[in-house]
């Protein structure tokens, strides 16, 4: 019994050991401290500066108007009105409006044929070309989008001067014109604010991504100095298993415990995105998030020979990942393949569950798949981290 | 001076060959990258995006409105729940976009004339696939609200035509230049494939000059060069430039000749400004490692530089609507200036005066090494690695 006692408090002691050494290694190597204090500090400020503004308003565009009549002037009038569209030359040719467009003047051309009142005076069809510049997708959604609202505006006022022979009342007017009411509701992001769609995802991304970088320069340079290159140094005797995965990864826990706060709440509130998850499911889902996150890193960290080897290789995955998790390119239309491949990272999942939890005010139960996803990245990983460190250490030993 | 730097090029060579990291920097992951985008984007516009239906009327007149929503090609009605909060919670799930909210007594009101309301929610945080979902279910809406019009002004013994007119008297007559299917797979593999090329080039660059400190063969590589930095730094790079510029233009191969991206600047603009990405990017490099010679700083540097060019490019969100400050900065990134010709040389097809100004900043990126030549001299033959 005594010696039981002893043994759990000298295996105490060693996991404090190394986890102090971890601690130590981590203040006083500038590299990881670069990556696991400055960048996820500074960075999440930097990007949503960037993104600030959220939107795009008051998109340029050059009209084209060559009918130059009450309706044709009313149409641009209140394309210009729109919060989206800023009308900001006039031109007399087609021509002359595709040369602003290559001088990036304009990123769109409203084109008013010289028959367009005529045609509805007589009471036929007419059209208004819209000419977007594709290279930007939020241009054109802009462009398109108020052509589209003011055409509709105008169709409905054009509708009731023609409909006033067969109508005998204003309701019946508006009846005869639209039939079917309807109301669009965009949910969870009701500015479609950009930033406000992309950052929170980048946000737990940098979590993972710098913890990659961090646990990888640590372990490159441990290999470094250690002789034999191996990963764990022999001149301990504590070399148990679990006291040095169990140290280390204390160690990055602690510091990430605090960035991960920082990272879900502080920054989202500085920047007013939306924000709505319950501080417990909040907890709930970033504990095994983290967990994988670390003995992911760990795992990987074992195949890094030197330090600098490490950026390489993971600095350009977090693009790669932040398209796999179904934020841009939606999840449904991701392939197969490409699926399975995102399973095998923390992010995947953690970006799930956090936009369902932050962004749409879900509880922990409507992410229970991704929550049981990082469970089970997390006893694999750790499973797997085991396997490698104790190579090391059998080699170390030797 | 030419033997110099070929000699120091061959043994660059040797030292690429000796290590694995150049092989997967500069060849197996660039390729990867052109692979996953171009398949994951494979299908350009996002098909069948899962939708679902909450139907309180349940009459013909709503089912057909449904079966309607199904055929189109880019939303699929997947599901049907009693009320709001099930879809919502749907929705929460990710098993859905977007859902579609028929209360009760519909096409009563509609046979009335009581213009009755429906209304469709969609996710706003999944930006692509909440506004495409949307545009569906706005096109269903409409549709629904004209067939009404339409029978009643049948009835009333109007001609197709008349009623044609009537429903829509101005019609929107789109043109999306260039790109007229909307397809993703140009619009982002254009942009971000490019930025990752040159990622690996920022990342390689100061790798391979700073490993000659830390392998201590520092001194030996300037000896090679008679201790002339613009020699030593020349050969070192001249191997390099070579496979990067060839993994380079088999990207631009692919995505122009063999996947058809639209480039109706054709060829010209599109080799120059390979090559001048290709440079500048090494030029960068450079330039980062002189300023700090230490390999762990420039190269954490250079990382930052490359994953902030992503956003600062303007391509997902342009760099106009950003704040006056930021727009001054963005002239710093060599991928903005890419992007900026792509842009308007390659994908709108004006010529290369167009984009002069960002010729000229694409220049002057290659030129920046000029300034930390003598650094780089000093710190080679007076340096220690620091890990």
């Amino acid at each position: 019994m005594k010696n039981l006692w002893m043994r759990v408090k000298e295996a105490i002691n060693d996991l404090a050991t190394i986890w102090a050494d971890e601690m130590k290694m981590c203040i006083k190597d500038e590299g990881v401290l670069i990556f696991f204090i400055l960048v996820p500090l500074a960075y999440p400020l930097l990007y949503s500066w960037i993104y600030n503004n959220e939107v795009v308003r008051e998109v340029p565009v050059a009209v084209v108007d060559l009918n130059h009549s009450t309706l044709s002037r009313e149409f641009i009038r209140k394309c210009d009105a729109s919060p989206d569209v800023n009308v900001t030359y006039h031109c007399n040719s087609l021509a002359e409006a595709r040369e602003l467009m290559g001088r990036q003047e304009v990123y769109g051309v409203l084109y008013l044929p010289s028959d367009f009142e005529q045609l509805l005076n007589r009471g036929e069809q007419a059209s208004v070309g819209v000419y977007c510049d594709m290279s930007l997708m939020l241009t054109y959604k802009a462009i398109y989008m108020t052509a589209m609202t003011v055409s509709s505006a105008m169709n409905s006022d054009i509708q009731i001067q023609n409909s006033s022979l067969t109508a005998t009342t204003q309701r019946d007017e508006e009846i005869t014109t639209k039939p079917l009411d309807f109301e669009e509701v965009p949910i969870f992001n009701p500015t479609s604010g950009y930033g406000n769609a992309v950052l929170p995802a980048v946000l737990v991304i940098i979590i993972q991504q710098t913890l990659l970088l961090g646990i990888g320069l640590s372990a490159g340079t441990a290999r470094e100095k250690n002789r034999f290159k191996s990963l764990v140094s022999v001149k301990e005797h504590k070399n148990g298993l679990f006291r040095i995965v169990g140290g280390k990864a204390l160690c990055y826990f602690m510091i990430y415990a605090v960035l991960t706060a920082y990272l879900t709440l502080v920054v989202p509130k500085i920047f007013s995105f939306t924000t709505i998850a319950s501080g417990r499911d909040l907890l709930g889902l970033m504990f095994p998030y983290l967990l994988s996150c670390i003995f992911f890193g760990m795992f990987l960290s074992c195949l890094i020979r030197y330090r600098e080897n490490v950026m390489l290789i993971v600095v350009f995955t977090s693009l790669i990942l932040l398209f796999m998790t179904g934020v841009s390119w939606p999840e449904s239309n991701i392939p197969g393949f490409w699926q399975g491949v995102s399973w095998l990272f923390p992010s995947t999942f953690g970006v799930r569950g956090f936009l369902t939890l932050s962004s749409m005010g879900g509880g922990l139960e409507t992410v229970e798949p991704e929550y049981a996803a990082l469970w089970i990245q997390t006893v694999v990983y750790f499973l797997a981290t085991c396997i490698v460190y104790q190579v090391q250490i059998n080699r170390a030993s030797k | 001076m030419i033997r110099k730097i070929l000699h120091i090029a061959a043994r660059e060579c040797r030292l690429m060959y000796g290590n694995t990291i150049y092989l997967f920097c500069m060849v197996l992951l660039p390729v990867f990258t052109v692979v996953f985008f171009t398949s994951l984007l494979g299908d350009g516009q996002p098909t069948e995006l899962p939708v679902g239906i909450v139907d309180l009327d349940n009459t013909a007149t709503t089912r057909n409105m449904i079966r309607n929503l199904d055929g189109f090609q880019t939303t699929r009605v997947v599901a049907h729940y009693s009320t709001a909060n099930e879809a919502r919670l749907a929705m929460q799930k990710g098993e859905i976009y977007a859902f579609l909210y028929i209360p009760k007594g519909t096409t009563e009101g509609l046979m009335s004339s009581k213009q009755p309301k429906v209304s469709f929610y969609y996710n706003g945080v999944v930006m692509l696939a909440g506004s495409t979902t949307m545009r569906d279910l706005k096109t269903i809406c409409t549709l629904g609200s004209a067939a009404v019009g339409k029978t009643k002004l049948e009835m009333l013994g109007k001609t197709e035509s008349e009623i044609m007119t009537f429903l829509q008297p101005i019609k929107i007559d789109l043109h999306m230049l260039n790109n007229p299917w909307a397809n993703y797979n140009v619009y982002l593999s254009a942009s971000m494939i490019p930025g990752l090329l040159m990622l690996f080039i920022y990342l390689l660059t100061p790798y391979s000059i700073g490993t000659e400190l830390k392998f201590g063969r520092a001194k030996e590589w300037m000896e090679m060069a008679g201790n002339n930095p613009l020699i030593a730094i020349a050969g070192k790079m001249l191997p390099q430039t070579m496979v990067h510029l060839i993994v380079f233009y088999g990207f631009e191969f692919y995505v122009y000749h063999i996947l058809q991206f639209p480039h109706p600047g054709g060829i010209w603009p599109i080799l120059f400004l390979g090559l001048m990405a290709v440079l500048s990017a090494q030029a960068f490099g450079i330039f980062c490692f002189g300023l700090m010679p230490s390999l762990r700083m420039s190269m954490s540097v250079c990382s930052l530089w490359a994953m902030l060019s992503f956003s600062l490019a303007g391509a997902t969100f342009p760099v106009f609507a950003m704040d006056t400050f930021i727009q001054g900065v963005s002239w710093l990134f060599p991928l903005r200036h890419y992007y900026q010709i792509y842009q308007i040389c390659i994908f709108n097809g004006f010529g290369m005066e167009y984009a002069w100004i960002n010729w000229v900043c694409m220049l002057c990126f290659m030129i920046l090494p000029v300034f930390v030549l003598r650094n780089i001299r000093r710190a080679m033959l007076e340096y220690k690695y620091i890990p």
